[in-house]
């Protein structure tokens, strides 16, 4: 396999208390970071940084909890690996939440960066609880940034591609032709599918509505995708301004975007990939107003973001001044992170984006090349995210213990 | 050029007479200390020194020597006087900022001495501007006592490389802390804002660095964002910048200004350290 890019990964030892994880990422790798870090920005004000045993995951989701996004930096291959199985334990227990505004200037002028940055290294220095970004730049200059993190959940939506009955992958540069013609204002589209055509159109909330304003409607033969699947005829509405992230970051680099989705209600998942990296966008789509009310959770399911877990609910929440503010109520109209008045962040995807404590036994995420989000199957560790039946809470979960378990990870995930 | 509109008379009433083809010769240079209303002019034989103070811990000074001028005549060894810095600035540009090449505005700045305002005489493309600026008594400017001799360290960089660390300087940390060093970390700049700390390390063997000297000890020290800051608008316009902290860990920036002739200027930043902090 040929190196497509030249960087390395390397998960640094030093001693057993004092420990610091470090990736390192020459030029290029630097630039798509920064680029990443761009598209999560117009998703969400806070940034997770995971690093996983086989990659650096970086996440975000929006205030509302109806859009999440995930880049997963791959390595192509380790310089060195943490022998000792307890420390490795240590690492992955990691989980740093970053305030968007503070990560998001030392990335911004793309071009300078490129110009004038050899290397970039990433450590977590965990007992002091900060985040380092170390620029080594041109004439021996070296810029260092130490930012403070906040100890959290991990952030990890569970999204069964597999499950879903419709498929599109389309080259980057298509889609960027279509979205060129909604205007950025546009907050929300309808993207519909059937067996002979794609459409997608402005989304208007009442028929009246609709004389006001620009609407726009394309529409695509099958053909124009690189690969087309539609096992149920549907139409979900989603909101496009949280994906143009994605899609600048796909055409920056000539990715192809592949979607998932299924009826109105299930979030619809798009996809760029490539050998070093795997980027996931998750929105919440609109219910169909016609069949409403089996989805609805049940009414002490409040603010899941904020509040706590119970036994059986996901966990949410992270303490501290960072925590978002947000409270949902169901069956309220919320406004979506761009304030908009109309999007309801279906209950589907509240389900799924779920903050986890360390102990649960994660299913960790598989990046195999052919799936998206996809949850490794094991006995003990498999929790039932089905979309196709709504909200289900594993009752696996009451005996949650927040101390590393020695039932965790070793035996029961597929380790290599 | 000299206007025609002068007479030889009124020449004769003048102390101090400076003329330039290039009137933004002057006003760039001005801009670059343009931290508060009023400056301070003070004019010898060897040039013009216009200086500019912000809250007694700051001090800006911009020199332009006489050879700058086209026409540059004093009929006293000193004449000081002080102006509305603000105001000269919007005379000297009255004629909007014209990018056309070859069209600039010619200027020829006259004072009569104490009580008298300064005088303006502004010309581009045949139009005429007269500008009176009142003036008032020039206040004494503090005296940094900043000798060579006290000075522990000093270094000298191409702007180029500091450009960027003070546009992407974190405005949350009320300092700016400057550390010199014989050894590792040689020269950086601290912040510590409300999102983590940042530093920006500069090897003494760096290209950028043109002159790396500093004694045995280390210095840290800190001074207020607020006031040094403004000194990046010196900077941009600078090719080169020295920068020197003393033994009682005031700091001097030295700015090596080019102007569109390609004469050179100075800028000098006093600067005294923030309370809290010991010299090393």
């Amino acid at each position: 396999m040929a190196l497509k890019v030249g960087y390395n990964f390397t998960l640094f030892y030093l001693n057993k208390y004092f420990l610091t994880l470090v990736f390192v990422a020459n030029k290029h790798l630097c630039l798509v970071f920064g680029k990443a870090v761009h598209a999560l920005s117009r998703i969400g004000d806070e940034i997770w940084l995971d690093p996983l045993e086989k990659g650096l995951a970086v996440r975000t989701v929006n205030s509302s909890q109806s859009a999440y996004a995930c880049f997963c930096f791959t390595p192509l291959f380790f310089q060195q690996y943490i022998p000792d199985p307890d420390i490795r334990k240590d690492c992955e227990a990691v989980k740093c939440k970053l305030n968007m505004k503070c990560v998001l200037p030392l990335f911004r002028c793309a071009s300078w960066r490129e110009r004038s940055v050899d290397k970039c290294e990433i450590s977590i220095n965990i007992p002091n609880s900060r985040v380092i970004f170390q620029f080594h730049c041109r004439h021996g200059i070296t810029k260092t940034y130490n930012l403070g993190y906040q100890e959290c959940e991990a952030l990890q939506a569970v999204f069964p591609a597999h499950l879903c009955p419709n498929v599109l992958m389309a080259q980057s540069k298509l889609l960027g032709d279509i979205v060129v013609h909604f205007p950025v204002s546009q907050e929300e589209v309808t993207l519909s599918i059937s067996s002979f055509k794609v459409t997608l159109k402005t989304f208007c909330e009442e028929e009246n509505n609709c004389i006001k304003g620009m609407n726009t409607e394309l529409m695509l033969h099958p053909d124009e995708f690189d690969y087309f699947q539609v096992g149920e005829d549907s139409a979900v509405t989603f909101c496009l301004k949280e994906l143009r992230g994605l899609l600048s970051f796909a055409e920056s680099y000539g990715l192809p975007v592949s979607s998932q989705f299924g009826v109105a209600g299930q979030p619809i998942s798009f996809t760029v990939k490539d050998m070093t990296l795997e980027a996931h966008v998750v929105l919440s789509t609109l219910t169909d107003p016609n069949h409403e009310s089996p989805s609805q959770p049940a009414p002490g399911d409040d603010c899941p973001v904020n509040i706590l877990k119970t036994s059986t609910a996901e966990v949410s929440t992270c303490e501290g001044p960072m925590e978002t503010e947000v409270c949902i109520a169901d069956g309220e109209q919320v406004a979506s992170s761009q304030g908009s008045d109309v999007f309801n962040p279906t209950p589907h995807m509240r389900k799924m984006i779920q903050l986890q404590t360390p102990g649960e036994m994660l299913p960790r995420l598989r990046l195999a090349p052919e799936s998206a989000l996809t949850t490794p199957v094991t006995p003990a560790t498999f929790k039932v995210r089905s979309l196709l039946f709504g909200a289900v809470y594993t009752n696996g979960m009451d005996s949650k213990t927040v101390d590393l378990p020695s039932l965790a990870c070793a035996s029961d995930t597929e380790e290599d | 050029m000299p206007l025609s509109t002068q007479s030889q008379a009124d020449a004769d009433q003048y102390i101090l007479i400076a003329s330039l083809d290039n009137a933004r010769n002057l006003s760039n240079i001005l801009k670059a200390i343009s931290l508060r209303d009023h400056a301070i002019f003070n004019a010898t034989q060897n040039g013009l020194k216009v200086t500019v103070e912000d809250s007694k811990c700051l001090q800006a000074n911009a020199f332009i020597q006489a050879e700058i001028f086209q026409e540059y005549i004093i009929k006293e060894d000193a004449v000081g006087f002080q102006v509305n810095l603000t105001v000269l600035l919007d005379c000297l540009t009255i004629f909007g900022g014209s990018t056309v090449p070859g069209v600039c505005t010619a200027l020829r700045m006259c004072y009569n001495g104490y009580g008298y305002p300064l005088t303006l005489f502004l010309e581009e493309g045949g139009v005429v501007t007269v500008c009176k600026i009142n003036t008032q008594e020039p206040e004494e400017p503090i005296d940094f006592d900043f000798c060579s001799t006290n000075v522990t360290n000093k270094v000298i960089l191409q702007s180029e490389s500091l450009k960027e660390a003070f546009s992407e300087l974190d405005m949350t940390s009320e300092v700016l802390q400057i550390t010199m060093s014989p050894s590792h970390p040689y020269f950086r700049l601290s912040t510590f804002g409300n999102s983590g700390n940042a530093h920006y390390d500069y090897p003494k063997d760096s290209d950028m660095m043109e002159l790396f000297h500093c004694t045995s000890e280390a210095s840290t020290c800190k001074y207020k964002m607020s006031l040094l800051k403004p000194s990046t608008k010196a900077l941009a316009l600078s090719c080169k910048v020295s920068v020197r902290t003393d033994s009682r860990g005031f700091l001097s920036l030295q700015y090596l200004v080019r102007n569109d002739d390609g004469q050179i200027c100075f800028v000098e930043y006093y600067c005294c350290p923030d309370e809290e902090v010991e010299e090393e």
